[in-house]
């Protein structure tokens, strides 16, 4: 298998083969309680696929110089300093977007998603192989929070990024934390039949696994 | 032994670093962050009191142990209001609160500054269903209640501490100017 290959394989691994919330069911809190709206949902992602990708990067760089049995705080405190530079360098040059994503940014560091391709992956793997899985993974979050978050915000406010698109009464269940899980079961569910319907249950035809 | 001065060791080494990192990104960023939100500031002093052609700042105050400060509106050399700015403790940060005030001590308006709350629960004060329920009330009105229908302020289920803050904010700043601008005797 060529390397553009395998890279291609971690992409599709984040996004479809292991999605973090449909299939690893990683970082569940945020992502109920974030995609009220597809606005946030989007924002949010935008924010993790950020930070999953650099503190993928920078725990495989710095993964020999790690000791075993520190290595969660470290892991912490790589993630830690990501969130607090994207904070202050958003802050500074990007306001109109802070204003926007200024709330999410700083609620990352406790993300499940990003410590454990920290643990499992980054710290285990070459500098670039860390790159293209953080990416995928952030992209899987990504496109997780948007769909969930486009479905919530239809069907519970009858409008997508805050315009009105249909005039009926909305089923308000859909914004409240419940409507949250239903939204995510029945996609978890839908993602897992076309998994078994069309890859034979293996996760995207076996992609990069470990 | 030696692995316990290991582990110190590669503990320190990324702190050091991390450190380092952050606080150069600190000092790069903060002046760029304090003028533009002394701009923020003004545009928002401004947008609360449309009528007024200058805004002086009047002195500084410190409610909950933060500083914060208050301004007169003028028009034409005659003060219109007050703009006090004050804070409010929530759940995860002090919620910044600008209010405008007439000059018969009653709110005009409130504005959220900034605050650090949950995304989908905390962030709710900014609504303007909460917001503007502060409009009109005199400082004796500021009290966070969490039943329907009274002149005092309801609180939003699930949100009661943000709620709880801004009142709390809010009614801090409102004595104050009572204080300083109520009628005397």
């Amino acid at each position: 298998m060529s390397n553009t290959a395998s890279y291609w394989h971690l992409f599709r691994n984040g996004i479809f083969g292991e999605n973090p919330v449909f299939r690893l069911a990683l970082s569940l809190c945020p992502a109920v309680a974030v995609t009220s709206g597809l606005k946030n949902g989007f924002l949010m992602g935008i924010a993790v696929l950020f930070v999953q990708t650099m503190a993928n990067v920078t725990t495989s760089l710095i993964r020999k110089f790690i000791h075993p049995k520190v290595r969660i705080p470290s892991y912490m405190f790589i993630i830690a300093t990501w969130v607090t530079v994207t904070d202050l360098a958003m802050a500074a040059f990007a306001r109109d977007v802070y204003a926007q994503m200024g709330l999410y940014i700083k609620l990352i560091v406790a993300f499940a998603i990003i410590l454990s391709r920290s643990e499992l992956f980054a710290s285990k793997n070459k500098v670039i192989p860390s790159f293209f899985d953080g990416l995928g993974m952030g992209m899987g979050f990504l496109l997780a929070l948007v769909i969930i978050g486009f479905f919530r915000e239809l069907l519970g406010k009858g409008s997508l990024w805050g315009h009105p698109v249909v005039d009926t009464k909305p089923l308000l269940i859909m914004i409240l934390p419940a409507g949250g899980f239903f939204a995510m079961g029945i996609l978890m569910g839908f993602f897992n039949w076309v998994d078994i319907k069309f890859f034979g249950g293996t996760g995207a035809g076996g992609a990069g696994g470990h | 032994m030696k692995d316990m001065f290991k582990i110190t060791l590669s503990l320190v080494a990324m702190f050091v670093a991390a450190g380092i990192i952050m606080t150069t990104v600190f000092a790069r960023t903060a002046p760029i962050i304090k003028v533009a939100k002394e701009r923020e500031e003004k545009e928002a002093r401004q947008k609360l009191m449309p009528d007024a052609d200058d805004i002086v700042e009047a002195g500084t105050w410190e409610p909950f142990g933060k500083h914060a400060k208050y301004f007169t509106a003028k028009k034409g050399g005659e003060a219109i209001g007050y703009l006090i700015s004050t804070y409010g403790k929530g759940y995860s940060s002090y919620i910044n609160i600008l209010i405008a005030v007439g000059k018969d001590l009653k709110i005009k308006e409130i504005k959220i500054l900034s605050h650090g709350e949950t995304p989908g629960l905390g962030d709710e004060i900014d609504k303007n269903y909460f917001r503007k329920q502060f409009d009109g009330k005199s400082p004796e009105q500021i009290e966070l209640v969490k039943i329907e229908g009274t002149d005092k302020i309801q609180a939003i289920s699930g949100v009661t501490i943000s709620s709880r803050a801004v009142t709390n904010g809010v009614k801090e700043a409102m004595e104050f100017l009572k204080g300083k601008y109520g009628v005397s005797g």
